[in-house]
């Protein structure tokens, strides 16, 4: 019997490693958001023109309307398997999409520009050319002449979603507005109210993107905060965040509208899922509840999958595996699976029941503190895997914030981090993980850039650790070393931070760039845009000058210690060497100016020369020893041992 | 990879080893065997062919020394039990019924000694007989009893050393002033023994030790040693030596640093049908063994085989087996096909040459620390190449002296897409070296929020820092206080007792894979059992606190458990949960329930399916309005498959059942949704909602929301295999 299974990827194995299968459980708990724009006068009012470059010139409804697209270039990216739809409100058409199962009733005013749905290309183009083109932007975005009452809307979002989405795990109504209370009459507020709550039954979340008029700031308490509920009923304390209100901005007063909403918008756009829930023991007998989140993690492009090719239009297939026993090719149920150890030849076999005991011999989901040790024993190199980010719960133990919040702040202040026993779910691998402070930061708008909470980062084992080849160091001079600083003090980047958020994946972005053109059916670009390319021109500008001190010296050394006697240093072929280095750089014109040491073929066998002194000419690899052989014009046939022998009679020939 | 290996075992079986010395529970051959079977089966598990094992026994019963001697006088009590082979599962329970205390004395050790010499040198040497490249050991576990040849010990010293055999003498509580243990009131005939042994080891420049050493550390898990290999052999280049003239360009070489030891994986087997007869016939003498350990040789491997399928474009709805012929390569973008044939297939990629480019520098202390995500490289200069050390090293000081980091770009080979490195300077006494981690681009970084932890916000926007989450004065001293008296940078103690970092990583063991690899073992050398033994004890020291410490901080942690005041919510009170709760409310706090009318009976909307259901629930105490309402929703959960067309309403009626299945179990009413569910099984089942609705059977199936069993809700009658069955379609 076929099992049925998700994965379309060509020759997938089967994953035995439980971690891994729940990482990919948590990426793929679906998410559904439906954009509901309020279309009236005054969210269709443009700024006053103004000569300021960074001045508004948008819309509240344009800028709305463009974050969704740009939202949905986005999650096509990061979620593809997510939905979105984007419902307009106050429209004077009303049109719900033909074959609508959305009930008889009719929702006048409610206009579905696009359905709930994984985006197409097709409704990404759609999208697009709405936000580029103005006239047929109008043709939608005119405003109805009586008010719109927010239930309908509500309610026609429960429908949307309940056709489209119905088994998501999560479903989310972004709600953009500048109407601080948009009820008519007590009725209608009740009507309203009530329908929100049908909402919230429905396990729905709005999220409102309140949008303030000049002169007129945004109140929540008037209306919406009869509407809107705590996200985890649970958990009350782990979410009262809600969404800054967006200003209009006057001209030109620094960051404008569509950026400001856009920055809003984009904090909620993947809803925060926990990737585990377990108690964190700070000290023997006091156990506080924490939820681990993946904050840092590597967004990859969408595997290639199958597409038949048989039909009319170009299908994707579903695969499915099925089970075969290798000696008589018959079918296998799953259940009939054993699993097995090869070991001696043979298959060392476990029951199911005592493969679970073999697994969870090590105790319960946990983070336990095993004691303290100061920051600087968390050397970078000691670094094995991606750092989970946890944040305190009150849902299983009150008090947790406080206490969490009192050991964040100490190992802030005293710069220590807590060593712990660390197991994140049933089944998985222990490991020791280093807790480290992470302090919250603001961007420069205020906004929070970075929450605070503690890292569990998580170290090496002594069976991981690999070590450093063995290999003779040939140590800097204070001057070269002074030299350097001074390119390093050249070559700060800004503020002397590494700044994720100036550095988009460039492949991910050319693979989607080429993929959305073809889906498009457009022409394809030619030009990547790689943020990642060093900037040549100013390392040029800024540093070149003390690249230049520094060739000049390091020539110089390399001449001494080449003329000394040092043994550890090239007494090989001089001629050759020096020819070279003077033949490369000659192209350029400028001598001493590059510290170019060009490939293997100039290795001098130095090295080997000291090697063969020290007797471990048999430690270098049978590789190198055919480099170094071919680079003197030297056969490099036979065994190790013959290689060593031809590399000491070479040696010996040249009085090294 | 490891050379070629030759080791013999010589183990005594005399007499005297199937005594219990010194109140151990062991006799002396069980406890010498902890030692050889650890090694034997961690040999075995390399799965190496080029480590060849022998095991030869004296004092034995019988004589058995093949034709290695042409005479086997002087040989007698001497048997071969595995010939030098590369040791596989049969070998080690053959080994096992060997492996008994004879009823002898009798049998000379240096004999034994001279049968494992030859054994080696038979093994090792080519046709010629010119020995080959191979580590050749032989390690011997004894008590020292039984009579002793000592005329000809420098003869075999002599041969051992030329023929560049290691030899390991380990005896059962033999003196070893280095390990500290001196065996009291020994017997006049094993210490002599003793010392004619010590000085043959010592002659042929041998390792001579007490065993209980060598148990002690066969629980020391062993760290397997990698030889480096390169992933990447480029230049590290600053400026684009292409179009400018102050660059630099360094030849390096790239391995790694850290790199996490997978425990070995399980495969999948099926046990193979086409024995099943002869299995049964063959039972009675398979008893011996015990259970399914003998079925190794019966296990058949299971290999995957793929089907693919798309909907039927002349009949929606249904689904159709393609061809893989008919299949080309392609992506999905968002729920678009976008196909791109074979010869196009590199649109798609960005074009890259391989390189190591710096970027730019940062501080080293504004880096935080939580940013890296890969494992760590070392990156040193070309082997061979003095400028390159020279440049390199130049950069690394230059690093460490300015409390720099460097970022850089990698393509590790043409076309692999870039990566972004911290680099950061390696220096120690004999490496020099930059270590290299991976850091996220913008796309890998989640932006969600977090509320601060030492402030709050009120809906108004007014700062508070007095709130019950928030640490007061007592709680952040306590906390300060056992967070400094926790301190393990100076609990550890080396050797000489002085005061050290406790728990270096060098110390801590990765638990999985040793407990795996031991399990494993121990399985292949233990036919019959009762239950799995426990994970040794080092690898699960690290898993609490040292209860030294603990003891010494016991005042800092009352008063931090004190002034944390931490409370364990209670599990959901037992009798009529939710229906006492609190309702949730809007963040305005508004009774919505009172709006909604709380008295009267809400009807279940069709329309609005899920939450007038809820609503129904919250409205009502009484069992009958539960009742009704369940009533009603699977009325309409009928209504929504027979009316749909093809699967249209399947998700709408799954979810409907698992809102109904949750609901129910939390009023602890499982037997409400038992009934209905089981009705609606068979109405599925049996067509009558609306013709062939199979696919919407398994939909319930593969969501589980099935019968709700006894484990799930106490209130239920519904065992566990019970609810398991009901998945079974009939």
């Amino acid at each position: 019997m076929a099992e049925n299974s998700d994965t379309k990827r060509p020759g997938d194995e089967e994953d035995d490693d439980e971690e891994e299968i729940d990482d990919a459980n948590y990426k793929t708990a679906k998410d559904a958001i439906l954009f509901a724009v309020d279309i009236s006068e005054s969210m269709l009012q443009r700024p006053p023109p103004s000569d300021d470059k960074k001045a508004d010139r948008d819309s509240p409804a344009t800028a709305a309307l463009k974050c969704a697209y740009q939202l949905m270039q986005q999650r096509i990216i990061s979620h593809p398997n997510d939905m979105m739809g984007i419902l307009l409100f106050g429209t004077e058409k009303a049109d719900l999409k033909e074959g609508s199962t959305i009930g008889d009733q009719g929702f006048p005013h409610c206009y579905l520009l696009e359905d709930l749905d994984v985006p197409s290309a097709q409704d990404v183009k759609q999208l697009r050319d709405l936000v580029e083109d103005e006239e047929q932007a109008a043709e939608i975005l005119t405003p109805a002449k009586e008010p719109v009452g927010l239930s309908t809307v509500l309610f026609c979002a429960n429908q949307i979603f309940t056709t489209k989405a119905p088994n998501f795990s999560s479903r989310r109504l972004f709600l953009v507005t500048d109407n601080d209370n948009p009820a008519q009459s007590k009725i209608d507020k009740d009507t309203t109210i009530t329908r929100a709550r049908d909402l919230y039954d429905l396990g729905v979340i709005i999220e409102l993107f309140p949008i303030s008029r000049p002169g007129h700031g945004f109140d929540r308490s008037k209306f919406f905060d009869d509407l809107i509920y705590p996200t985890s009923p649970s958990d009350p304390d782990a979410l009262a965040l809600t969404s800054s209100t967006t200003k209009i901005s006057g001209s030109g007063d620094g960051i404008s509208l569509l950026q400001s909403l856009l920055s809003s918008i984009n904090s909620k756009a993947t809803p925060r899922r926990a990737l585990f829930s377990i108690p964190f023991e700070i000290a023997p007998g006091l156990q506080i509840g924490v939820k681990g989140f993946l904050l840092i993690k590597r967004q990859e492009h969408v595997k290639s999958c199958y597409v038949w090719v048989g039909g009319e239009k170009p299908q994707i297939v579903q695969g499915s595996t099925s089970h075969l026993a290798d000696d008589t090719a018959r079918v296998v149920e799953k259940t009939e699976l054993r699993k097995a150890y090869k070991f001696g030849g043979e298959a060392v076999t476990f029951s199911e029941e005592e493969f679970k005991q073999i697994r969870q011999c090590f105790g319960d989901p946990i983070i336990r503190i095993i004691g303290f040790k100061p920051m600087s024993s968390l050397p970078i190199w000691a670094n094995t895997n991606k750092a989970t980010f946890i944040y305190p719960s009150e849902a299983d133990y009150i008090g947790s914030t406080r206490v969490f919040s009192a050991l964040q702040q100490k190992l802030i202040s005293s710069k220590k981090m807590g060593v712990a026993w660390f197991i994140p779910r049933r089944n998985a691998a222990p490991t020791i993980a280093a807790i480290i402070p992470g302090e919250e930061k603001y961007g420069d708008d205020g906004e929070q850039v970075m929450p605070p909470g503690l890292w569990l980062v998580p170290l090496p084992f002594a069976d991981d650790l690999r070590q450093c080849p063995e290999q003779t160091i040939l140590k800097s001079t204070d001057e070269l070393t002074d030299i350097m600083s001074k390119v390093i003090h050249q070559l700060q980047l800004p503020k002397g931070v590494y700044d994720p958020s100036r550095y988009p994946n460039p492949d991910l972005q050319w693979f989607y760039r080429i993929l959305q053109a073809m889906a498009l059916e457009e022409e394809l670009p030619d030009h990547p845009e790689d943020k990642t390319i060093p900037k040549y021109r100013q390392i040029d500008k800024r540093a070149g000058q003390y690249i230049e001190e520094f060739g000049a010296a390091f020539k110089e050394e390399m001449t001494i210690l080449r003329s000394s006697n040092r043994g550890d240093i090239i007494r090989g072929p001089l001629k050759k060497r020096g020819a070279d280095s003077e033949d490369a750089p000659a192209v350029h014109g400028k001598l001493a100016k590059r510290v170019k040491t060009e490939g293997k073929s100039q290795g001098d066998g130095d090295d080997l020369a000291e090697m063969n002194r020290k007797g471990t000419l048999s430690k270098t690899t049978v590789a190198v020893l055919k480099d170094w052989l071919s680079e003197r014009g030297q056969s490099t046939s036979g065994k190790k041992a013959d290689l060593i022998e031809r590399v000491q009679e070479y040696l010996d020939s040249k009085g090294m | 990879m490891a050379g070629k290996e030759a080791t013999v075992y010589i183990v005594d079986l005399g007499r005297s080893m199937s005594e219990k010395r010194h109140g151990r529970r062991q006799t002396n051959l069980e406890w010498s065997m902890e030692y050889v079977w650890d090694k034997i089966t961690s040999t075995v598990s390399t799965g190496r062919k080029t480590t060849l094992v022998g095991v030869v026994g004296f004092r034995t019963n019988d004589t058995n020394v093949g034709e290695f001697v042409d005479d086997s006088e002087g040989y007698e009590n001497i048997s071969i039990l595995t010939p030098l082979k590369q040791f596989l599962l049969p070998d080690i329970r053959a080994l096992q019924n060997d492996l008994k205390p004879s009823k002898t004395d009798n049998g000379d050790v240096t004999s034994a000694l001279v049968i494992a010499i030859q054994m080696i040198s038979e093994a090792t040497s080519n046709k010629s007989g010119k020995p080959l490249k191979y580590d050749r050991r032989i390690i011997m576990v004894t008590d020292g009893f039984g009579p002793i040849h000592d005329d000809d010990l420098d003869g075999i010293a002599s041969k051992i050393k030329d023929d560049e055999i290691e030899l390991t003498l380990l005896g059962v509580d033999f003196d070893d002033e280095e390990y500290g243990f001196k065996e009291e009131d020994k017997a006049p005939e094993k210490a002599e023994n003793e010392r004619i042994l010590k000085q043959l080891v010592d002659d042929c420049g041998g390792n001579f030790g007490t065993l209980a050493e060598a148990v002690e550390q066969t629980a020391l898990p062993r760290v397997k040693e990698v030889r480096p290999t390169p992933n990447y052999k480029g230049t590290l280049t600053l400026g684009n030596p292409a179009d400018y003239d102050a660059t630099l360009t360094i030849d390096v070489e790239r391995y790694p640093c850290t790199m996490i030891a997978k425990p070995p994986t399980a495969s999948r087997f099926v046990v193979r049908t086409d024995l099943a007869g002869a299995l049964v016939e063959t039972q009675s003498t398979a008893t011996v063994v015990g259970d399914d350990h003998d079925e190794g040789g019966q296990l058949a491997a299971v290999r995957n085989q793929r089907v693919y399928k798309v909907e039927n474009p002349d009949e929606p709805g249904a689904m159709m087996n393609v061809e893989p012929e008919d299949l080309e390569k392609g992506y999905e973008y968002g729920r678009t096909a976008v196909h791109i044939s074979e010869s196009d297939s590199n649109v798609v990629k960005l074009e890259t040459e391989q390189g190591l480019e710096i970027i730019g520098f940062v501080h080293a202390e504004k880096t935080e620390r939580y940013l890296p995500m890969s494992r760590t490289n070392y990156i040193i200069a070309q082997k061979t190449n003095s400028e390159a050390k020279l440049a390199l090293s130049s950069l690394i000081h230059a690093l460490y002296e300015t409390e720099c980091h460097a970022i850089a770009r990698l393509v590790a080979k043409e076309g692999k897409p870039p990566c972004i490195l911290l680099l950061t300077p390696f220096i120690e006494l004999d490496t020099e070296a930059l270590i290299d981690v991976e850091l996220p681009f913008a796309e890998d970084m989640r932006r969600y929020k977090f509320p601060s932890l030492d402030k709050k916000l009120t809906v108004s926007g007014k700062v508070i820092t007095e709130h019950r989450d928030i640490p007061n004065e007592g709680l952040m001293k306590a906390m300060s206080d056992y967070v400094d008296a926790m301190d393990l940078s100076t609990f550890g103690k080396d050797e000489d007792g002085n005061s050290m970092e406790y728990m270096q990583l060098e110390e801590t063991y990765s638990p999985l894979l040793h407990r795996i690899n031991h399990i494993i073992r121990w399985r292949a050398t233990h036919d019959t059992y009762t239950s799995l033994p426990e994970p040794p004890a080092v690898l699960m020291e690290y898993s609490v606190p040292p209860a030294d410490l603990i003891d010494e901080v016991s005042k800092q942690l009352i008063t931090l458990k004190q002034t944390a005041d931490v409370k364990r919510v209670p599990p959901k009170q037992k009798g009529r949960g939710k229906r006492n709760r609190d309702h949730d409310k809007p963040l305005s706090g508004l009774d919505v329930d009172a709006l909604l009318g709380k008295t009267k009976r809400v009807k279940i909307d069709p329309q609005n399916l899920v939450p007038s259901f809820k609503q129904a629930l919250s409205a009502t105490d009484e069992l009958e309005g539960i009742q009704a309402a369940a009533d009603e929703m699977g009325a309409q959960i009928r209504s929504l498959i027979t009316t749909s067309f093809g699967e249209s309403n399947y998700g709408r009626a799954t979810e409907a059942i698992r809102v109904m299945r949750e609901e129910l179990i939390e009023l602890e009413e499982p037997e409400i949704f038992n009934t209905i569910i089981k009705d609606l099984k068979k109405q599925i089942l049996g067509e009558d909602l609306g013709g062939e609705r199979r696919e919407m059977w398994l939909k319930i199936r593969d969501n589980r929301i099935g019968l709700i069993d006894n484990k799930r809700s106490m209130m239920s009658d519904v065992q566990l295999e019970e609810a398991e069955e009901f998945y079974r379609a009939s």
